[in-house]
Parts: structure tokens; sequence; C-alpha cells
């Protein structure tokens, strides 16, 4: 049979390639190229989170040493940004500060998708409390977030990790929202029935079957929060209801610059570059993230 | 529809509720002796006593929470802990200047926003889309006190076209008040106007590439009237929704903007009642701008039926 059908009917003859094979870049390179602003966001985190590491060995001094007498000096060889009205070296200060800047933002990020999902978890599942949890978590979305923060540093003593547990009971209510609402759509997936059918135990459905499909928009979402943790933070501490002042954050050293800013704007100036790049590259990489994760996506937003 | 608003308000209850209890068991709930953190580290004994005492801390929750929320529904914040003025009136004095900025600011952003959604959408893929959604992201990205001390810096101090700082009354004549609040209005709006863009290009998008826009096109209508007649009009309903959500950004944004421009309002008070531990006044400010916040918001839920006769409750 098959020798007859070769004898009959001859191989096509090889066609030439009309376009050149797809030749599909890997490494580095490769990902940068398919995502350019993924990699643009990450190779400016690279450089924060390698400022923030390596602060005492990149020509910085004591962020914290005073020197009265070389006050609010103009950006100079002997100071690469300029000192502030206690004479503190701004470099080092803006340096230093990414620390507390990037601390924030990826604790609260990791802290708040933490509550939420186990939160969401909780009302998208457990059907009697779903009325009762949501009906909190809109009454906490109610408070706007930087007044949420505020009312929850009032009654804390300053500290940084004060500051990330504020931002992250803020910030949890929505991943809650944004869980459970994953939650309720997977529950009635044929999968998950099928799961629930065959005998699997709920524990094992939601780590087996609803856990590694909130793994994506919880991944976005946190990117966001991210961004969003450092912004408050700065705010916080420029209203004066973060950061403890003795610690140089981006945020207090706009506060101490905030008296001086129509003669000396540098002081604010040097430190809003840098966290305004370093949000912007959280923001990159999480716009990055959700059309690479989720490409229904991406014509939506 | 009047059943439906009455349930609408009715199911505010819940959340105002929730909101208060929070506000309020925050004192109880906070890790350490909040009397001792609002008298800060040189008070005496004697005086964490007072305050205790001022707060209500040392009479059982439940009771106090009851007392409270009593004096809350009737219009009685309870008074400063600094001044020893009522909390209401603090709020009072202050409300014109907050609730003028936030005015200007909500009027800009849409009229920026909208605008700027729709221009990317039809457009879509071309540089100018892409340029304006990179803008989108950066308003994102530059914290709002950023943004006003650019802004000051050049269109007050270097151009000289605008006062820097400070606040009039409307009382005292319409330019003086707005040529105050351009400046902190924009500083306030750059976030507002990229998520209202974000959401209005998004839904543009989607109502571009139904029928019905074909149809238009075919008959020959003229763009402009495609879509800010056709398509934006079925656009409205999460337009709408985004504005009412994003007026937290607003509220939140207030605080600071008032302090980069020196404007008298809620956000200085706020500011100073963190700096002198005034928690009657935080509580009060916080459980004004959430109810402000959930009225927006009811209200954005009733204009649906005006923007969208299919939704019909």
């Amino acid at each position: 049979m098959s020798e007859s059908a070769d004898a009959r009917y001859a191989a096509a003859p090889a066609l030439p390639d009309i376009l050149p094979p797809v030749r599909v870049r890997t490494g580095a390179l490769g990902f940068a190229m398919r995502h350019p602003t993924m990699a643009i966001g990450l190779a400016i985190l690279a450089v924060m989170a390698f400022v923030a590491l390596f602060a005492p060995w990149l020509g910085t001094v004591d962020p914290t040493a005073l020197a009265p007498a070389k006050r609010t000096r103009a950006p100079s060889a002997e100071f690469w940004f300029g000192s502030d009205a206690f004479g503190r070296d701004i470099y080092s200060r803006v340096l230093y500060g990414a620390r507390v800047s990037l601390l924030v933002g990826f604790a609260v990020a990791a802290i708040a998708s933490a509550i939420g999902l186990a939160i969401g978890l909780v009302a998208g599942y457990v059907r009697w409390l779903d009325g009762v949890i949501m009906r909190v978590m809109d009454g906490l979305m109610s408070i706007p977030p930087i007044l949420l923060a505020v009312a929850l540093m009032a009654l804390t003593r300053a500290s940084v990790s004060n500051v990330v547990m504020a931002i992250s009971i803020a910030e949890a209510p929505r991943v809650a929202r944004l869980v459970r609402g994953v939650v309720l759509t997977l529950r009635e997936q044929p999968y998950v029935e099928a799961a629930i059918t065959t005998g699997t135990t709920t524990p094992r459905v939601i780590l087996r079957h609803i856990l590694p499909n909130t793994v994506a928009p919880l991944t976005v979402q946190a990117t966001y929060i991210c961004g969003s943790a450092m912004i408050v933070e700065s705010i916080l501490s420029f209203i004066g209801a973060g950061t403890p002042p003795i610690i140089p954050s981006w945020g207090n050293i706009m506060a101490d610059g905030r008296a001086l800013w129509q003669v000396k704007p540098y002081i604010i100036f040097f430190p809003a570059i840098f966290l305004s790049l370093t949000v912007l590259a959280v923001n990159l990489v999480g716009d990055g993230l959700r059309d690479a994760l989720d490409p229904r996506m991406v014509k939506r937003l | 529809m009047s059943g439906y608003i009455f349930r609408r308000v009715l199911a505010m209850i819940p959340v105002m509720a929730i909101v208060a209890l929070f506000v309020f068991s925050l004192l109880y709930i906070a890790p350490g002796d909040p009397a001792a953190v609002i008298a800060g580290d040189q008070a005496s004994p004697q005086d964490v006593e007072r305050i205790r005492q001022s707060l209500g801390l040392d009479r059982p929750f439940l009771v106090r929470f009851a007392e409270w929320t009593g004096q809350v529904l009737t219009g009685n914040l309870g008074t400063s802990m600094f001044t020893g003025l009522p909390v209401t009136e603090l709020i009072r004095q202050r409300l014109e200047p907050t609730f003028s900025l936030m005015f200007v600011t909500l009027i800009l952003a849409i009229a920026v926003g909208v605008p700027i959604g729709v221009v990317a959408a039809w457009r879509v893929g071309s540089w100018l889309d892409r340029a304006l959604m990179a803008l989108g992201v950066i308003g994102f990205s530059v914290p709002v006190f950023v943004v006003g001390y650019l802004l000051a810096y050049v269109f007050a101090l270097e151009l000289d076209w605008l006062p820097v700082q400070g606040y009039t009354p409307i009382a005292k004549g319409l330019w003086p008040w707005l040529e105050n609040l351009i400046l902190p209005s924009i500083a306030l709006g750059f976030v507002y106007i990229a998520l209202i863009a974000r959401i209005t290009r998004a839904t543009m998008l989607e109502v571009l590439s139904q029928d019905y826009i074909r149809t238009a096109r075919a008959k020959g209508l003229a763009e402009r009237p495609v879509l800010f007649l056709h398509a934006l009009k079925n656009a409205a309903v999460p337009i709408v929704t985004v504005i009412g959500i994003g007026v937290a950004l607003l509220i939140g944004g207030a605080v600071v903007t008032e302090s980069v421009f020196a404007i008298p309002g809620l956000g200085r008070l706020t500011i100073d009642a963190i700096v002198r531990r005034d928690y009657p006044v935080i509580q009060g400010v916080v459980l004004m701008f959430s109810f402000v916040y959930v009225l927006v918001n009811l209200a954005v839920d009733l204009l649906y039926t005006l923007l969208d006769p299919r939704i019909r409750y």
C-alpha cells in the first residue's frame, strides 16, 4: 500500500524559504528584545539594588554626619549632590535612602500579597464567610490608603517596620478582592469540579488547582503595590508620619529640603529623581509582566 | 428606581459602620500603649494618664464605642487634644480650600484625561498613542509633591506667571481663587489624568471594534461624531467608575499638595495633627473623607442609569 502510493505520488519538491526562518534569540539579549519595557525596568531596578547594597563603598560618607560649617552647599566635587541644612552629604543620603525605599517597596508587596491572598482564598472558598469578609474589605477600601496609613502611624512609634505594616494593611484589601474574584471564577471551572468529584480534599484543591492560577494576576498586582508603596512611604515621610527622621529615606531628605526648596531646590531634586526613576522602573516591570503573563490584557489596558 | 436608591443608601450604612469601627478600634489594637505614644517621650506618667482619660482608654471598649458612635451620629467628632476646639469646627474651617482644590482638579483631570484616552485609542499603535501612554506611565510614577515642586519652581519662581503658594477664598473673586489653584491642581491631577486616560483608551478600544461603529463610519459620519457621540457614550460607564474610584487618589494627594503649596485646608490640619499626635482630629478627618468617598461612589452608581439606559434596577 505504502509502496504503491510512494510510486504514484512523487514527493513534493522542497520549496525555497520565502521568509528566512525566525531565529528566536535566547539569553538576556533575546529577553530584552522581546520585552523591552520589562528589560528597561529590570535594568534600572538592578542599578538601584546595586546602589542600595553597596552604598558604603560608592564614595559615600556617613549619611547622618553633621557638618554645621558646610551647610547647604551647592553640588560640587566635595558634595556631589550638595549638602543639606545640617551639612549632611546629600549624595550619601540619597544612596543610603535607596535601602529604605526598596526595602519598604518589596516588603509591602510581599506582606500585602500574603495577607490579601489568605483573606481572598478564604472569602472565595468559604461561602458563609464571604459576605462578612467582603463587607469588611469594602469598609477598609473606603478609607483612602494614605489616610489609613496616617491614622495607623499616628498611634505607633515611627519605625520602618511600622511603616511597612501600615502600608500593607492599606493595600491588602485590594489584593483580597482580586484573589477572591479569581477563586470564584476558578471554582466553576470543569477541571476543578472534576477534581472535587473524584474526591480531592479541599486543601489539595486549593493547593493544586486554585493557587497556581492566582500566581499570574497576583504577581502583576504585587508589582504595582511595590511601586505604590514606595510612593506612599515617601509621602508619609514627607508629611512627618513615616520613617523616623534620623534614617535617611528619600521622603525624609525631601522633607528636610522642604523649607529651603525655593533657594536650594537641589536638596529635593536628587531624591525626587531617584524615587521617580525607581517607581517608574517598577511600573515598567509590572506592565511588562502583565503583557507577558496575560496576552488578552494587552488590548484591554 | 427610588427603591434602588433607597437600597443603595442603606448599603452605605454597614460600610460606614466598618470604617467607624476600624478607625475607633485602632486606639485599642495599635501595638504598645497609644496614650504613651501620643504623649511623647518626655511626658510624665501624669500626662500619660491624663491623655488616657481624655481618649477614654481607661474605660471598657464597648462602652466607649457606644458613646462615641452616639456622638458621631449627632455630628460630634470629639475635641482636639491640642487646641481644645471641637473637631467638627476645625474641619468646617478647612473645608473650602480642600474641596476647591479637589473640584478644580477633578474638572481638569476629566477635561484632559478623557480626550487623551480617546485620541490614543483612535490612533492605537501609532507613535502618538505610544507617546501618550508613556506619559501615562510617568504620571503613575512621579509622586505628587515632586510634580508640585517642579511646577512651582518653573512657572512660579522662574517664569513668575502664577503665585508660588497660598490660597484665596472664592469670596474674593473667581480669578484670584483660580489663580492660586492652577498649579496645585495640575500637580494633583497628574496621576488622575494618567488613570482616566488609560481606562478611557482601554474602553474606547473595545467599543471601537463594535459593529455599530463600523456602520456609523460606513454611512459616512465624520470621525468626530463617531468618536465622541457613538463611541464615548458607550464607553462612559467604566470611565465614570474609575473617576469615582480615583477620588481616593485625590484625597490622599490633596494632603501632600496642600503642604507643598501652603494651602490652609484639611491636609494642613492633618499634618499639624500628625506632628502634635492629635488623634481625635486625625480620626475625624479620616471619617469625613471616607464618608465623602463612599458618597461619591454612590453617586457614580446612580449615574449608571443615566449614562446607560440599558442598566435598569
